[in-house]
């Protein structure tokens, strides 16, 4: 067990990281996600104060559908990367990272019900076969959709998302039912994976992570998410110091590097071409699906093409790489 | 928490298997099982001259590095071939395939600070 955000999680269980991050590629794993702030917004100006909080555009989407976006301060920095869940027209679940629910409560007002619920991430090719054998309802949801499903006679939140690259999907279930479903995980033979898994398959499928590839300093445009930011909106917390960066131009982008050999890349290792540091890691390990290293860095602008090569410097070690996109690891198609 | 009553061990967690004047030695399950999953180990060079306490090796986890420190003096003889391609072995058989490597010892007598399998099990379990 670890210290993460004000919880206390499993970094892995008895079968341990790499073990568990292939039962998710291959088969599927349970993660217990309840870590995660839910904050409910609701009422007949919910949606508008979520659009004038977030970058993105909730017009994009309607009603039973979940959406990526991004709090920014006045600076333009990413506070936080967010999952909303839009249940009915005037209710929508905001779900922050564990340590930022109360920037995000601070931010859109609302309520913060993550204590009245846990969050079970049912991630893998064969995630939806497992969840069938207790509830049809629940493993039909699909990608990226939110719906009220009924399992054992209580009703969830189900939405079709996750963290991992994988299909899979999310169940918010009530405190009452929640360990009922997790024992119906388990039963159907889902295995359970921890947080070392969730981050290494999380940084295969070339997702960021808050305090690492965002946060101070850096704006969705430095971590090349410029997709999340609906430029249309009139207004959003930060725009008008993203508009001032984005003119001005970048100093450095995001970018994935697979190195040579099986030593993990971290964090914090300097990124150098032709012996000159151009840049910095943020996130780095082994891949067990790739077997090699890789790594999240940013870069100056100049060296962000693919093919480019660079060194890694781990403890003095000079680990080979080059500059390949994101996604490392793609999903299959099934 | 396996500690085979056969071999010495350091207070950082390897053992050794004194036979002759050569010396296996490995990490200890407590400490395979503390580090996760290897992913990666560091052998040393054969030839390479290490005294007590040189940080001679590095092995390396999902979830971080750790040094391996020479817990006799002497000239690395040997190194385990297939921890290259198959570090894991650390985690599934500290003791036996997952070796990290053989020691030809050049003082006549193990230090004073290897500790017998009793003292380990005190250590790790106090």
């Amino acid at each position: 067990m670890v210290p993460f955000g004000g919880w206390e999680m499993p970094l892995s269980y008895e079968k341990g990281t790499v073990s568990e991050h292939l039962s998710c590629r291959n088969d599927a794993v349970v993660f217990d996600v309840s870590h995660l702030g839910t904050v409910r917004v609701s009422g007949a100006t919910a949606k508008r104060d979520l659009q004038r909080a977030f970058t993105n555009d909730l017009d994009k989407i309607g009603p039973g559908r979940a959406q990526y976006t991004h709090l920014l301060d006045a600076y333009a920095s990413v506070l936080d990367d967010i999952i909303i869940w839009w249940i009915d027209s005037d209710v929508f679940d905001v779900m922050p990272n564990a340590s930022n629910t109360s920037r995000v409560i601070d931010a859109i007002s609302g309520h913060d019900t993550t204590s009245s619920r846990a969050v079970l991430a049912v991630q893998g090719p064969q995630a939806r076969r497992y969840v069938q054998t207790f509830s049809g309802d629940a493993a039909a949801v699909p990608r990226f959709a939110v719906r009220r499903v009924e399992i054992f006679g209580t009703e969830c939140i189900v939405a079709g998302t996750g963290y991992t690259g994988e299909d899979g999907i999310e169940i918010a279930a009530p405190v009452g039912v929640a360990e009922r479903v997790f024992d119906a995980l388990l039963a159907a033979g889902v295995s359970l994976a921890g947080l070392g898994a969730r981050d290494t398959l999380r940084l295969e499928a070339g997702l960021p992570l808050h305090g690492h590839e965002l946060g101070v300093g850096i704006t969705p445009l430095h971590a090349g998410l410029g997709w999340v930011v609906a430029w249309n909106k009139e207004e959003f917390r930060g725009k008008a110091a993203l508009m001032a960066i984005r003119d001005a131009g970048l100093d450095r982008r995001l970018v994935g590097i697979s190195t040579q050999g099986r030593r993990p890349p971290r964090e914090g290792c300097v990124v150098a071409h032709d012996g000159r540091q151009i840049g910095i890691t943020t996130s780095g390990n082994f891949s067990p699906t790739l077997n090699h290293g890789i790594a999240f860095a940013f870069v100056e602008p100049a060296y962000c093409e693919p093919g480019t090569e660079v060194t890694i410097n781990v403890r003095g070690s000079l680990l080979p790489g080059s500059v390949v996109a994101t996604p490392f690891v793609k999903k299959r198609s099934s | 928490m396996n500690i085979p009553t056969e071999l010495r061990y350091t207070k950082d967690h390897e053992w050794v298997r004194i036979s002759g004047t050569t010396a296996r030695i490995g990490i200890t399950d407590y400490a395979q099982d503390a580090l996760g999953d290897v992913v990666f180990v560091s052998v040393p060079d054969i030839g390479t001259a290490v005294n007590v306490g040189d940080s001679f090796s590095e092995v390396e986890s999902t979830k971080s590095v750790s040094e391996i420190y020479a817990p006799l003096a002497g000239n690395v003889i040997a190194i385990n071939p297939v921890l290259e391609s198959t570090p894991e072995l650390m985690n599934s058989d500290p003791y036996g395939e997952g070796w990290l490597c053989d020691l030809e010892i050049t003082e006549a007598t193990a230090p004073a600070s290897l500790l017998d399998a009793a003292a380990y099990r005190a250590l790790i379990e106090g």
